[in-house]
């Protein structure tokens, strides 16, 4: 196999590294629209939400201000925090992406410099480390959970989550019974943060893991090239 | 100008610990995905999903209702910077991996300087 003829999903993810400035832009986009839906979206909705007195907020109708305030709360918090790390999760990308490109580079410098070795004294070209496709797909696997946790969000903040809290607080959603389809929904939007929250930050370890080991590869190519020269020097020396 | 001979690069103490901090990293992260997974959500389903509001409001000193919901006000409380504590391991072996690079691109600096000359020398042989 050549090095230009990568397996899939190798060849995508190869072809995708010189892309790494624009990944980390998409990435801090992101994070600035979680910062404007806040700001524009989910401070004024709390506003208005807490605008009355208890008893008000809690006793208004379904379908009044109050109401509605709430619901598009609810729903906001339920995408925009997994929105927000899959941004945070593209930057983490995009610095892998970014070590990938410098370990290739040091690779064909590499090249370069044994070329212009005596071919005798030449060595030989080691292959790619396995470490570079286990941080490649690393770095997907974290992508791909942080993506998976923000379809979870979309899909609770458009089902259960409008669904329960677009209701009147205090006249149905207090009343609820055990065993009611209310008291089911509430079981749902009160825990799926417990292991949603945690399952992003194992999106993050991914990340985080696919960072090391393209260093290591990077660490590794440094200290094999200079092994590679000194063995030269040795040898070269000798010959005089 | 005269070359010493080329050394080979010498492995620091970082390379030696940063796995410890990975592992410590995922450790951390996993156990508290696995609490919240199997300690937290079902709490939280059973105490909300189970009980009417009444019910939940009026729980005495003592009651197993009492107990669940300390659980899901108190393990948070460290459970989320345990988490962080597992994304500040990772951070602190990235941090200690960089910290090699610079000795090894002075080491790459003296290696090639040495074997430059040769490889100009014999290059065209």
């Amino acid at each position: 196999m050549t090095e230009k003829n990568f397996p899939f999903p190798f060849n995508m993810i190869e072809g995708m590294m010189p892309m790494f400035p624009m990944i980390a832009v998409m990435g801090w986009m992101i994070v600035l629209i979680s910062l404007l839906v806040g700001i524009f979206a989910l401070s004024p909705a709390q506003a208005t939400f807490l605008s009355d007195a208890k008893a008000v907020r809690e006793g208004a109708a379904a379908g009044s201000a109050f109401v509605q305030a709430n619901v598009a709360g609810h729903v906001i918090e339920a995408w925009v925090p997994q929105f927000k790390f899959l941004g945070l999760g593209l930057m983490l990308a995009a610095i892998t992406v970014a070590l990938g490109t410098i370990a290739q580079r040091l690779r064909r410098m590499g090249q370069v410099i044994s070329s212009q070795v005596p071919a005798d004294l030449r060595p030989a070209m080691p292959p790619i480390p396995t470490r570079v496709r286990v941080f490649q797909l690393s770095t997907m696997m974290g992508l791909m959970i942080l993506l998976a946790a923000l379809i979870i969000g979309i899909v609770l903040a458009a089902g259960v989550v409008p669904a329960y809290w677009n209701r009147s607080i205090a006249n149905e959603l207090n009343p609820a019974e055990p065993g009611s389809a209310l008291l089911a929904q509430l079981a749902v939007v009160s825990s799926f943060a417990a292991w949603l929250d945690p399952l992003r930050m194992a999106g993050m370890a991914f990340l985080f893991t696919g960072i090391i080991l393209a260093l290591m590869v990077i660490i590794g190519t440094l200290r094999l090239q200079a092994n590679m020269l000194v063995n030269f020097y040795r040898q070269a020396s000798q010959r005089g | 100008m005269t070359t010493t001979q080329p050394q080979s690069p010498t492995s620091g103490w970082q390379l030696r610990v940063f796995p410890l901090f990975t592992l410590l990293g995922w450790v951390l992260i996993l156990v508290s995905f696995l609490i919240g997974l199997f300690v937290l959500a079902p709490a939280a389903a059973s105490y909300w999903g189970g009980n009417a509001k009444a019910v939940r409001d009026a729980a005495d000193a003592g009651s197993a209702l009492l107990g669940q919901l300390q659980t899901l006000n108190v393990i948070p409380r460290w459970l989320e910077p345990l988490t962080f504590l597992g994304v500040a391991s990772f951070m602190l072996g990235i941090a200690l991996e960089f910290s090699t690079i610079p000795s090894l691109l002075r080491n790459r600096g003296q290696v090639l300087s040495a074997t430059f000359p040769l490889i100009v020398k014999l290059g065209g042989k």
